[in-house]
């Protein structure tokens, strides 16, 4: 039990560094309120500030208690590392995604890459279908214009076919 | 025969004419001026002369000598008529013979210039010709040269950006109808394709 609370995973809401760092502010926010709280007159009224849908996911996916110094803090330790070494992928698209597309892709990417993969979408609408993929040091051209590329040959191969038909016509 | 004797001919005729007139001329009144010398003698025989050559005699030898000398005045002037003849149609036939020698020469002078001329402007229009049919063979080589090597820079040209012609084309047709949520299961097959290497450069090259 000890050792699940060890262990955070990032939900398929957050798909980006913007998102890790938009986290980061907010849990650090929290945390400051929550320690301003505790050091009020009871009975002074006070109004708990109202958390983003992303962090209740995050609470809710890792079970963390925000009411907690030790969870907030983790999870706050745990958002900053995530932010500074988290291996970042760039995946260009013809059209802005989806946000249910996205989180399909990254459920994939931390399923079959990384678990803490990032994710930096950008757009190309020259690409046509497909994506663009770009890592650390490389880049994977999985567009449908590369794809017309790599079948150039074939595809030269069936015009002249089709215009020695005509001739022969 | 050259001028300058036919100039000699006419002019030795000339003298042989005006000649024999002088001396006609001469022998009819040469008898008048005679005068015999002082001589006694000769005086008296001109007396017995005048006596036997008395005016009739006399008239009668003038009448003969008169008409002896037209009569050699007639020939010779028929002669002369003859010999005027024909050196007028020697002159004529030698003149008419020189004349058509000289126009024959000088037309074939003229016809060989001609001919010279008109060979000479053949030869050059036939260099011409040659020389535009070479340019004409180079310039149409030429053009055909270009004409291969555009006609072969453009099918390069379209064949190297066929893959952009054709994902243009496909963006231009169905662009607006290829959705992402479609391309979800294609967008993955390509990355389990590329997983490894992905994985990889995240792992190791993470920087």
């Amino acid at each position: 039990m000890e050792q699940d609370k060890s262990i955070i995973v990032l939900p398929t809401g957050v798909t980006g560094r913007m998102d890790v760092g938009r986290l980061v502010r907010e849990v650090d926010a929290l945390d400051q309120f929550l320690e301003q709280a505790a050091v009020r007159k009871p009975g002074t009224p006070m109004q708990m500030p109202k958390t983003s849908k992303l962090l209740d996911e995050m609470l809710e996916t890792n079970k963390i208690n925000a009411l907690v110094e030790d969870d907030r803090k983790r999870l706050l330790n745990f958002l900053i590392t995530v932010r500074a070494k988290a291996p970042v992928m760039h995946m260009s698209f013809s059209a802005d995604p989806a946000p249910l597309f996205t989180q399909k892709l990254v459920t994939w990417l931390r399923d079959n890459i990384h678990p803490l993969v990032l994710l930096h979408v950008g757009i190309q609408p020259n690409i046509g279908a497909g994506c663009i993929v770009r890592t650390t040091n490389k880049q994977f051209d999985l567009s449908l214009k590369q794809d017309f590329a790599k079948q150039h040959p074939l595809l030269m191969a069936k015009i002249h076919g089709s215009v020695q038909e005509v001739s022969h016509e | 025969m050259e001028m300058w004797e036919l100039g000699l001919i006419l002019g030795m005729l000339l003298a042989a004419t005006v000649a024999f007139i002088w001396l006609a001329l001469n022998i009819g009144s040469g008898a008048k001026n005679k005068k015999n010398p002082n001589d006694a003698f000769t005086e008296q025989a001109e007396k017995d002369v005048e006596h036997i050559f008395n005016d009739d005699f006399r008239e009668e030898l003038r009448n003969r000598g008169r008409l002896h000398f037209e009569k050699i005045i007639g020939e010779n002037a028929m002669f002369l008529q003859q010999d005027l003849r024909l050196t007028t149609s020697q002159l004529n036939e030698f003149m008419k013979t020189e004349i058509t020698r000289k126009l024959q020469e000088e037309f074939a002078k003229y016809e060989e210039s001609i001919t010279d001329a008109k060979q000479l402007a053949i030869d050059s229009i036939n260099k011409t010709q040659e020389a535009i049919e070479q340019q004409r063979k180079m310039m149409s080589q030429q053009l055909s040269q270009e004409l291969a090597n555009e006609k072969a820079r453009l099918i390069h040209r379209f064949e190297e950006n066929m893959a952009d012609i054709i994902n243009h084309y496909v963006l231009a047709a169905i662009g607006d109808q290829i959705d992402l949520n479609d391309q979800l299961e294609y967008i993955l097959s390509d990355l389990e394709t590329n997983k490894e290497a992905i994985i990889r450069d995240i792992t190791d090259g993470a920087g």
